[in-house]
This record gives C-alpha cells, structure tokens and sequence, in this order.
C-alpha cells in the first residue's frame, strides 16, 4: 500500500490571460451564486472539498475530489459551461493539478498571478473565499489548510520582499512624488484644475491617504458639481480663481483638455514667489501639455507629466518583477510545509495504531507482572512503563510525521508491515 | 595600552569601512544579513572607538583633541554617535551609509595623521579652555552632520526634479524632512560653533592680546562662521530655499576639513592643537 506526496488536488479557472472581460463578466460569481455553488458541487458525488475564487480578473474554482472525472465534470459545468458555454473553446481555461494546482493557489495568493504584480486586494479576496467556504461548511482538512498556506505565502510575500513596494497607477504615483517630497499627506494641500476622470482617478488615493484640502477649479461649474458629488469636502473655485489658488496649495494636478497651457510658467513664477521656501509639485496630465514645460526650470517645483508617472510606474514594475524569485522562494518553502502537514495526515492513523498496540502491550505485560510486585510499587511501575512506551515511541512518531524533514513513505508501509498495523485485529 | 591605541589607530577606519560597506549593503539593496548586521556592527564600532577616546584621554592624561588626528577622530566619534542616536530615535537607517562613510573618512584621515607621541598641553587643563575646544569639535561634528543632509537632499532633489527615479528616489525620508533636519543641524552647529569662538576670543585676547586675529586658523573659522551665519539668515528670511542652503552647508564642510587639516598643518602654529 503506497501514500501519494500531495493531495489530490484540481483547479479549472479563467483569467484575465484567457478571457475577456466579455466573458468573464458573465462567469463572476458574487456572495449568494457562489453560496450556492459551492453547496451543489459538495451535493454531487464526486467532490469532498471545494473553495471558489471570484474575482475581476479570475474565476476560479479549486476541489477536492473523491472521484476525479466526476468532480471535473461538475465543477467545469457548473462554474463554467452552464454560464457561458464558449469556455469550452480551447485556451480559455486553466486546469492544473495536485501539486501544480498547490503552487498556482499560492502564487495567486501573493500576487504572481494578478493583471498588474503584486496587485495587493488579492490577499484579501482569497482570505474572503475562504471564509465563504468555511461558512458553507465546503472547505474540509485539506483545502483549509492549503488556504492557510496560501494565505501565509502571500502575506510573507509582501512582508519579506517588495512584490507591492511602489506605485502602479497614475493616482498612486502621484501619492508616490508627493511622499519624496512632503512630510506627511495630512499636511498637503491639493488643487485640481479640470475636474473629469483623470482628476477623480487621481483624487481618490490623495483623499484616501488623507490630503489635508481639496480644490477644484473647472471650467465647466456642471463637471465640478459632479466632482463634489464624489469628493464632498472638495472646495470649488471658478476657473480664474486657479491662479490665486496655486500659491497656497502644495500639489496641483493639471488636466484639462484644453490646447493651450493653463499654467504659464510666468503664473507660476509669481506663485512661488509668493511660496517662499515651501516646494511646489505640479502634475500636468493634459495631452496637449497644460502646463509650460519651461516652468519645470522654477526653483523648488516639482513638474511631472504623464510620461515621468509612465517612467515611474515602469520603474516600480521592474523592481516589483526583481522580487519574483524571492516570491517563489516562498512559494517553494510554504509548499514544503504543506506537503509535510500532508503526509503527516496520511502518518496520524498509523501513528495512533502504533500507540495504541503499544499501550495494549504494556497493559497486557503490566497485569502479569503486578501480581509478583508489593501494593505500594504499582503507581510507579504504571508511570514507568508509560514513559517508557512514550519515549520509545516519540522519536518514530516524529519521523513517521516527517516533521523533521526526513519522511519517506516507504517507512509508513515498512511500519505497518513491521507491527502488523494494517488490520486492527492483530493492532 | 599602547598596542591598544596603535591597534586601534588601524583597525578603526578598517571597522567603520565594514560598517559602511553593511550599510551600503542596506540602502542599494535591502540585503537581508545587512538589515541584521548594520546597526549592531555600527553600535559595536562606536563602543570600540569610545574606548579608543578614553584610551587616549589615559594614556596621554588630556581630553583627545592635542593634535589634528585626534581633533577628527573625536569629530568622527561625535558624528557616529549623533546618527546611531537619530537612528535608533526615528527608525531611520536610510540616510546611515552616507553619514557612517564620512564617519570612515574623518577617521581614516585621523588615523593617518597620527602622530607617536602627541604634545603634552598644559593649556588643556584651564576649564574656560576646554569647553572652548569642546563646543568648537560638537559644533564641526553638527556641520557634518547637516552636509550629510545637505549632500542627500541636493541628491533626491535633482532625480525629483529631473523625473529620474534612480538610486535615491524612494530611499530616503521626504526632501521636508531632509531640509528640516539639515538646518537642525545648522543651527545646532552655528550656536556651538558661535560658543566656541566667543570663548577662544576671550581666552586668546588675555593671553595673546590682538595677535591672534591674524592668525589664519582664526581667519578662516571666522570665514566659516560668517558662511554659516549667512545661510541661516538667508534661509530665515525666506530668500534661500532648500537648495542654496544645502549647497552652502557642503561649501561649509569643505572649509571646516581646510581649516582643521591644512590650516593646522601648514599654516599655523599658535593653533597647532584643533
């Protein structure tokens, strides 16, 4: 009788590498769908376990089977082909296995997988399944484990490497430049001049990581009025308010799609006049440039357009992508330990048995020998052999387990064959 | 004790360089046995170079600062101390591989310029004289400091300015911060640096009368002074910004290293002691 190294484990999924948005759209499962998945595939004959993975960019489902083709076939039509039957074409989906499906949970996980590297919500949208699947009683020994595997693997990925270190989009970019140069984001104060979806994109992580004040000055009063909607402690001011408004604030973020500069560096000259020694970062992200670019020369301001952010972002990516071994490193140790807690679990059942044939022996022995003892030795011969069969037994135990890093699976058969353990009569 | 002092007079700059290259290790990439080893290497070096300072204070009976070599090793030890005390305040080891290479470099021009036996000065026993040579070292330990700053500061500012997000982009506090304790450490070197010459004005003036104030060590703090006083001012009148001051606070180091290494080498012998 032989033990398999890993769980049986699959995984059929679709990403964002497979499928448009078209599709995967309309395979996105939210909390009552995947309830209820979940609940029909454990109802089906062929899965012990299962834990669905819904998120923009991925849908994913991961079983357990009892019966491998048949928990194929109903996890891929029940997640998949029901909804939308083109999945069948080939390339849309990803199916992996056993120890291949162990490694791609974990490198979702820590964000080895996500659209933009080392996107940090997938940590918290894994560990959000799983409560789900918890809830609904579908994630049993294995997958609970494999899931705090996984969840281990991505938290010491961000904490050990720098696989989210940086900014990768515009508006946290902007939050980036201002870092370098202020001491605190509660102290800055923000004027945006164009108020559309460039501005709000960019607000959104200056308010979020608390912007002291927020001003928007726009064109058009019905685009600012829906920019307040969103940003209700936002400021308006008229268009031509803009210039007065520059020499008090910290970052001005510039985009509007107007041709010509709407900061002329003379403007800004006379703002910083004004600034004495306070630094000035101004991001033009209009395309025409609405900022003249000569007023980069101005002593104390910072000017940026959308091709130093791009720079920036390239940059962070690069580093984030020089961190991918030291992830998988990771990966490769949390693999280990799941796959020893694993053969650990095939280990218990046997282990038990050895315990519990051992202590038949020593009770068996103990009976025939009190009889020849005086009354007062019994209490300690009864501790004795206790210790005895437990330190004889704790070192094979700790092998059996494999916690000491040395398992073979041969021992387990060589011990049952060894004690007779395999049938409880003889046990 | 002194195969100590000769020991030590080798192996100090050789420990700071291994600090240095640790922490150079930590600031370009994050190397795991540097984030373990840096601060631990640099308190260890800096408790060796505390004997050090007491070894020779025993050894020659006098506060170390007799001759120029001891002058910067004190500077150097003064300046490793006012770091491994912000570091452990703020958390803060971005800014140790600058601050600790300059440490190496006083120190290595220390050691160098060692001398056997070292003047016995009978001058080092008047109270009046040795808080004048104290506040002059703290105040020359403060300059450092702030040109470590100001050296970082000039440098995060040109990558921000240029969009080139290189070697310091990222690494360092905000340039706020930079600035902020760069002047701290201006001010903290100009009231010191003040403290000194009022004190050596007065003590020169009873033993020297007017002969000192042709002295060119004299002239040159002097010059030093006013360059401090005038940044400081500049900058407390909101006409210089943060860029002029830094490139005034390094104009200020590289007098300070003239004044302590080639003016007393070369040019004077009435302040052949600092």
């Amino acid at each position: 009788m032989s033990s398999p190294q890993e769980p049986s484990l699959l995984v059929i999924g679709t990403d964002f590498r497979c499928s448009p948005i078209e599709l995967r759209e309309r395979v996105a499962f939210n909390k009552e769908s995947t309830e209820d998945l979940l609940v029909h595939l454990l109802a089906g004959s062929g899965v012990a376990e299962a834990y669905l993975l819904s998120t923009c960019n991925r849908t994913e489902v991961y079983v357990q089977p009892r019966d491998e083709d048949e928990a194929y076939r109903s996890a891929l039509e029940m997640v998949f082909l029901k909804r939308v039957p083109e999945m069948e074409r080939p390339g849309r989906l990803y199916v992996k296995r056993n120890g291949e499906a162990v490694r791609h949970l974990m490198g979702v996980a820590s964000g080895l997988e996500s659209m933009v590297l080392g996107e940090p919500e997938i940590l918290g949208q894994v560990k959000a399944a799983s409560s789900l699947a918890e809830a609904v009683g579908a994630e049993g020994p294995v997958l609970r484990r494999l899931l705090r595997s996984a969840v281990s693997a991505g938290k010491r990925a961000r904490q050990e490497t720098g696989i989210t270190a940086g900014a990768v989009s515009i508006g946290y970019a902007v939050v980036e430049l201002a870092r370098n140069i202020f001491s605190g984001m509660e102290e800055c104060r923000v004027l945006l001049i164009g108020a559309g979806e460039i501005a709000r994109s960019v607000a959104r992580p200056l308010v979020e990581r608390g912007a002291r004040e927020l001003k928007v000055a726009n064109r058009g009063m019905e685009r600012a009025l829906g920019f307040q909607q969103e940003f209700p402690n936002a400021e308006l001011l008229s268009f031509e308010e803009r210039l007065a408004a520059v020499s008090t604030a910290d970052l001005v973020i510039v985009s509007t799609g107007a041709d010509e500069p709407v900061l002329t560096r003379r403007n800004l000259q006379e703002a910083m006049a004004g600034r004495k020694t306070q630094p000035l970062l101004v991001v033009d992200l209009g395309v025409p440039r609405n900022v003249e670019p000569s007023a980069g020369r101005i002593g104390n301001l910072f000017l940026h357009t959308i091709d130093s952010l791009d720079h920036l972002i390239q940059r962070n990516l690069k580093l984030r992508k020089e961190e991918v071994p030291r992830v998988e490193e990771i990966i490769d140790q949390e693999m280990a330990h799941f796959r020893t807690w694993f053969r650990g679990l095939d280990a218990e059942p046997l282990i038990a048995r050895l315990q519990k044939q051992a202590e038949r022996v020593r009770q068996q022995e103990l009976a025939q020998a009190l009889p020849h003892f005086p009354a007062e030795t019994h209490e300690e011969l009864e501790r004795l052999t206790r210790s005895l069969v437990r330190k004889i037994l704790h070192h094979p135990s700790t092998r059996l387990r494999g916690r000491d890093g040395t398992q073979d699976l041969s021992r387990l058969d060589l011990v049952r064959e060894l004690f007779r353990l395999d049938d409880d009569d003889n046990a | 004790m002194q195969t100590f002092l000769d020991a030590a007079t080798i192996l100090l700059p050789l420990a700071y360089l291994l600090v240095a290259v640790d922490y150079g290790f930590l600031f370009f990439a994050a190397h795991p046995v540097a984030v373990r080893t840096a601060t631990p290497a640099l308190r260890g070096t800096v408790a060796f170079h505390l004997a050090y300072l007491v070894g020779l204070s025993v050894r020659f009976g006098q506060f170390p600062a007799a001759t120029v070599s001891q002058a910067l090793s004190v500077v150097a030890f003064a300046v490793a101390v006012v770091y491994a005390f912000v570091e452990w305040q703020g958390r803060e080891r971005s800014t140790g591989f600058w601050m600790v290479s300059l440490v190496f470099f006083f120190q290595l021009l220390g050691s160098v310029l060692t001398r056997p036996n070292p003047p016995f000065r009978e001058i080092f026993h008047d109270p009046f004289f040795a808080t004048h040579v104290s506040l002059a070292l703290l105040g020359y330990a403060a300059f450092v400091v702030a040109a470590v700053y100001a050296f970082l500061f000039l440098q995060l500012y040109r990558e921000l300015k240029a969009g080139r997000f290189s070697t310091f982009y990222g690494k360092l506090p905000p340039l706020e911060v930079l600035e902020r304790m760069m002047i701290g450490a201006l001010s903290v070197g100009f009231v010191t640096l003040t403290g000194a010459v009022v004190t050596g004005a007065f003590w020169a003036e009873s033993l020297y009368h007017d002969a000192w104030l042709r002295d060119p060590k004299i002239l040159v703090t002097l010059a030093t002074w006013v360059l401090y006083a005038a940044a400081l001012l500049l900058r407390r009148l909101r006409r210089w910004q943060g860029r002029q001051t830094a490139l005034a606070s390094l104009a200020g180091l590289c007098a300070i290293l003239f004044s302590l290494v080639a003016v007393n080498l070369f040019f004077t012998d009435f302040h052949g002691f600092l």
